[in-house]
């Protein structure tokens, strides 16, 4: 058993009642003042502390996939496990960093970073796990954890309402993923997906069961039109939830979905195509919806909605012609789009701190104007992930997307050269409302007093996270390290 | 030290544009590293020019998905990048006086560097790859200028409807280029030249046709024009810059760097030229049905780059190149000049100028030279490129077509100058050009007057280093030569154009036959209509697709059982 991988796991686990009670402790003894921010401090600590397993695993798994077994569980660490886990642990460090003024002395903040801790544990443990229980296991887990982030604000009816729907549509979700997992064991007597690969046929109750974790895990990666819920838990969540969320969780369903799909290899085209597809509607459904909305948030969920539409394309992809540079192409998309999306909820949050911290009030498009004279670092931050997403260079966004498309094309198939063509015209389709957004910030200010100034927990991950879109789109091998042992995880070679 | 000359003319000015937006609230120093970077950037372009050659000086290999960064300074790629750095020095210098007052500046003067470096980059890039990427780049930087006013709304739509545009015909070229290194397995953009007659017809016309589209749009060549007249918003130095003198003219480099490639394709050359036929026609005459400045030139672009498409696509490649280089000098200057006198009398409409030439000398002279050179009268450099494109055409219905856009053309430059700068004075005194104004204005006027001197060593830098175009060497006097006999067609055109303005007043009887065609013209011909069309389907597309996001837990959860359903459905199908 390989213990950084381990530790990469149980870390997040075993220190989120840590930090639940570091932060809840203080208050119930009923001293003078209670602690907030303590909890933060320990979910901080440990987010740092996980980098440095993470970087043995890194090594380790260059050699081959790495086991982790206690008891009868088993895991195993590999490359895309890795992926998911780095782009967590970024987010969730920059999430963690930037809520500790936004969400400071909130009720129930300590429940908050021990409910991220957990989410990023999760995610980790949904990439590593190796059989169908386990997945199911750490997906609900995942989903459990997000269905509580959403209402943090729960005097808000409208935040309770978001995820309300969102924990039916996700709940009813994980059901049909169970069913899945019912017909497979029924038809092949394991869940284990390597197992599966060679026992896995082309029978109906097998078709049966993909159709299951297509529509099951559709849902919590917001396929269209299983995506109904997004908007509004995404938009009412808190700003660093809405970037874990919008930036991970959703590309997490994904790669539960892609990973289980290609162990029922026999089907695995069939899916592709559907996957593809579907990439297609979100393209079009995200950004025909985005284009009618002003609130800041809510946009930018729908924008989600759009790129996830790229990500499934990839995938649907890179499941037909199974190439391992094809899926790196999907697995690129997902990390970049991270990034950007989180560089744009954290700018948006950000400014919403600033501006009307007090009313939590929705920050619509008018209320970014005057952003670059009084706030420049959001404002700047704000442009530069919002044309990342569009795809412009020299941004991260135009390298990833010019990887999918350019496997699109190098698939050598006529429909799917078509696909890539919708995609890119559906880019042009998405510069209406990104280019709209990017221009708002530079207007001139209107006559308002107040706003306070930024702190530099806000603006820390402002700025890396600008630097690193800007960085990865001058230099887009800087993240091969992680992309290319993702994409040979899952896929062959050429 | 070429390779050391080309890091410099794509560098400078992105490290310019870095710096001033770091020390972008000292304006005096920020002005300064601006001027500086620029002006050393064309300095490095201009020395590059005895380097030039069909090697590769710059190679970075990317890995095997993003292949090999090349950059090529050959003859066409160093001219372009000269053409941008030097008219890019030009105008940071005109901004100096032309912005001064004006908020937000470090945003100004770095999107122009980086427009700057961006557009030497596309000129002298060896990658197909890094051509899409320096292609969208310089997009957003057009794209960031034009709605520079953000505050003014029409700014923001024009921008992003450049954007747009533009981009939709980028789509040709990023699935062109995506098409052909697929094929030929290389990003390379000599490999494509040298192979693509190893590819199958199909796919040639593909990445061909694609080519076109993003050139058309890029040139704002018909049917994707519209959006250059909306993108007059930008302060006019970015007009000038951008969308006179170098961005356009991207297509025009695109159809000559590929012409070897594609000419052999079915229909592809008559495409070009027709597309360029109906642009030079159509800019000419919508130029003459609008009384905005600045609208005038930018449908005098539209109509010059029409004749430079017409002219790569019937094979008279270094005349394209020829009038680009005239027009990029004397359509600056044209932007230039207008720019001091909208910045005098703070205003673009032509009916309330006139008059102008006795408060403004020095603007009204330079004007004047850059509409004799726009019009065709020798010996002003505009006179021998075009004089060149002609020849080209021979005597067939092209060289008819295009001598009606020469009458066009003199007429509606002749109304322009008269407009503004004689006849009664309508508008409130300005001042004549400023220095920082004169700087850049007397350089490009002197350029204007003397360029075609250059057609000799231009003829043997192209020639010398392109070696799939063919071209054959000719020297200034061959060019005079062979130029001069021709005029005895076109000069008389121009003449009868001019004539026609001048006495319009006593041909009344017979402009009212026309006043369809003028109507037809102040509206665009009608290609707006598309544009508004579109975004009306778009729109109730939009709203429609609101219908499913309906916020209904019982609406969606339906929504998860069809999904459902129809997985299910797939799933029997296909087990059947």
């Amino acid at each position: 058993m390989s213990v950084p991988a381990f530790l990469v796991i149980a870390l997040p686990m075993f220190a989120a009642p840590l930090a639940y009670l570091s932060g809840h402790i203080g208050r119930s003894q009923g001293m003078i003042r209670p602690t907030p921010g303590r909890a933060r401090i320990t979910a901080l600590v440990v987010l740092l502390a996980m980098w440095v397993p993470f970087a043995l695993a890194v090594q380790q798994v260059a050699h081959g996939p790495l086991t982790i077994a206690v008891g009868v569980i088993s895991l195993r660490v590999d490359g895309l496990t890795l992926l998911l886990a780095a782009v967590a642990l970024v987010l969730g460090t920059l999430a963690v960093l930037f809520a500790g003024p936004d969400l400071y002395g909130e009720d129930g903040e300590e429940k908050f970073y021990a409910a991220v801790l957990v989410l990023i544990g999760a995610i980790i443990g949904v990439g590593a796990a190796g059989d169908l229980f386990n997945l199911w296991l750490w997906f609900e887990t995942m989903a459990v954890t997000s269905y509580v982030l959403v209402p943090f604000y729960r005097q808000r009816p409208a935040a309770l309402e978001a995820a309300v729907k969102y924990l039916v549509q996700g709940a009813v979700g994980s059901l049909i993923v169970l069913v899945g997992i019912a017909l497979v064991l029924f038809r092949t007597g394991t869940l284990d997906l390597a197992a599966l690969r060679t026992a896995a046929d082309h029978s109906g109750v097998l078709l049966a069961a993909g159709a299951c974790f297509v529509v099951g895990f559709g849902v919590k990666a917001a396929l269209v039109p299983l995506h109904t819920w997004l908007p509004d838990a995404h938009a009412e969540a808190p700003t660093a939830v809405s970037a874990l969320l919008s930036g991970i969780v959703i590309q997490t369903g994904l790669a539960a979905m892609v990973r289980t799909l290609s162990a029922l290899a026999p089907s695995v085209h069939t899916w592709g195509w559907v996957l593809a597809g579907t990439g297609a509607l979100n393209m079009m459904a995200g950004n025909l919806l985005a284009l009618r909305q002003v609130q800041v948030k809510r946009l930018l969920a729908f924008s989600s909605v759009s790129q996830m539409g790229y990500i499934a394309l990839g995938a649907g992809i890179a499941l037909v012609t199974g190439q391992a540079l094809v899926f790196q192409g999907a697995f690129f998309h997902i990390l970049t789009h991270a990034l950007m999306k989180t560089l744009a909820f954290l700018a948006a949050g950000a400014l919403l701190y600033v501006l009307h911290a007090e009313t939590h009030g929705p920050l619509v498009v008018d209320d970014l104007s005057g952003a670059w004279q009084r706030y420049p670092l959001p404002a700047f931050a704000l442009s530069v992930a919002v044309l990342g997403l569009a795809g412009l260079p020299p941004l991260a966004g135009f390298m990833s997307k010019w990887q999918i498309f350019a496997a699109g094309i190098e698939a050598g198939n006529t429909v799917i050269a078509l696909l890539v063509v919708f995609a890119a015209l559906n880019t042009t389709l998405s510069f209406a409302y990104y280019g709209r957004l990017a221009i708002a910030v530079y207007r001139r200010p209107p006559q308002f007093g107040g706003g306070r100034s930024l702190p530099v927990a806000m603006a820390v991950p402002l700025g890396a996270l600008s630097l690193a879109v800007i960085a990865i789109g001058m230099w887009p091998q800087l993240v091969s390290w992680l992309t290319a042992p993702a994409g040979r995880a899952l896929g062959g070679g050429l | 030290m070429a390779t050391w000359l080309v890091a410099l003319t794509i560098g400078l000015p992105w490290i310019g544009a870095a710096l001033v937006v770091t020390f972008g609230r000292r304006l005096k120093l920020a002005e300064a590293l601006a001027v500086s970077s620029a002006v050393v950037a064309a300095i490095a372009g201009l020395a590059l020019l005895p380097f030039a050659s069909s090697a590769p000086v710059i190679r970075v290999p990317a890995g095997e998905i993003f292949g090999e960064f090349t950059f090529v300074p050959d003859g066409l790629g160093v001219f372009m990048a000269v053409v941008a750095t030097v008219i890019g020095a030009l105008c940071v210098i005109f901004s100096l006086d032309y912005m001064r007052g004006e908020t937000q500046l470090s945003r100004y003067y770095g999107f122009v560097l980086l427009f700057i470096g961006a557009m030497a980059g596309l000129a002298l890039t060896g990658s197909l790859l890094l051509l899409v990427l320096f292609w969208e780049l310089v997009a957003l930087c057009s794209y960031a200028l034009i709605a520079f006013h953000a505050d003014d709304p029409r700014a923001a739509a024009a921008g992003i409807k450049a954007l747009i545009i533009t981009q939709l015909g980028g789509v040709g070229l990023l699935v062109g280029v995506l098409v052909a290194s697929t094929h030929l397995r290389s990003y390379d953009i000599s490999t494509l030249l040298a192979g693509i007659s190893s590819l199958d017809p199909a796919t040639r016309g593909i990445v061909a046709f694609g080519f076109l589209a993003a050139a058309a749009a890029k040139s704002a060549q018909l049917p994707f024009h519209t959006w250059l007249p909306d993108a007059m918003e930008a302060p006019t130095p970015v007009s000038a810059l951008i969308h006179a003198a170098t961005m356009v003219n991207a297509g025009v480099y695109l159809i000559v760097r590929f012409v070897p490639a594609f000419g052999p394709v079915p229909g592809w050359t008559t495409a070009v030229m027709l597309i360029g036929l109906l642009s030079a026609l159509a800019g000419a005459a919508m130029a003459l049905s609008t009384t905005d400045l600045k609208r005038v030139l930018a449908y005098s672009t539209i109509s010059q780059l029409g004749l430079m498409f017409y002219a790569a696509g019937a094979g008279g490649i270094f005349a394209a190149q020829f009038h680009l280089l005239s027009h990029s000098v004397f359509k600056a200057l044209l932007f230039l000049a207008a720019g001091a006198v909208i910045h005098a009398t703070g205003t673009r409409e032509m009916r309330e100028m006139g008059g102008l030439a006795k408060q403004m000398p020095v603007v009204a002279a330079t004007f004047a030279i850059g509409t004799l050179a726009l019009v065709g009268v020798p010996v002003f450099n505009g006179f021998w490129s075009k004089e060149m494109i002609l020849e080209t055409a021979g005597h067939g219905g092209g060289a008819a077509v295009l001598l009606i856009a020469a009458a066009l053309t003199a007429m509606y430059a002749l109304r322009t100058t008269w407009m503004v700068f004689y006849g009664a004075a309508r508008a409130a005194p300005g001042q004549d050009a400023s220095p920082a104004m004169r700087t850049a204005l007397i350089p490009l006027a002197v350029g204007t007057t003397t360029t075609w001197l250059l057609a000799g060593p231009f003829s043997r830098l192209l020639a010398g280093t392109l070696p799939y175009h063919r071209l054959k060497i000719i020297s200034t006097g061959q060019m005079i030569t062979s130029v001069v006999p021709a005029t005895a067609l076109a000069l008389p055109v121009v003449a009868v154009g001019l004539i026609i303005w001048w006495e319009r007043g006593r041909l009344v009887p017979l402009t009212a036959h026309l006043r369809g065609i003028e109507r037809a013209a102040a509206g665009g011909f009608g290609f707006e209509w598309i544009n508004t069309g579109v975004i009306r389907l778009t729109e109730s597309a939009a709203a429609a697709m609101s219908l499913v996001q309906s916020g209904l837990l019982a609406r969606n959860l339906a929504l998860v059982m069809a999904a459902l359903l129809a997985a299910l459905v797939v799933a029997a199908v296909v087990a059947r």
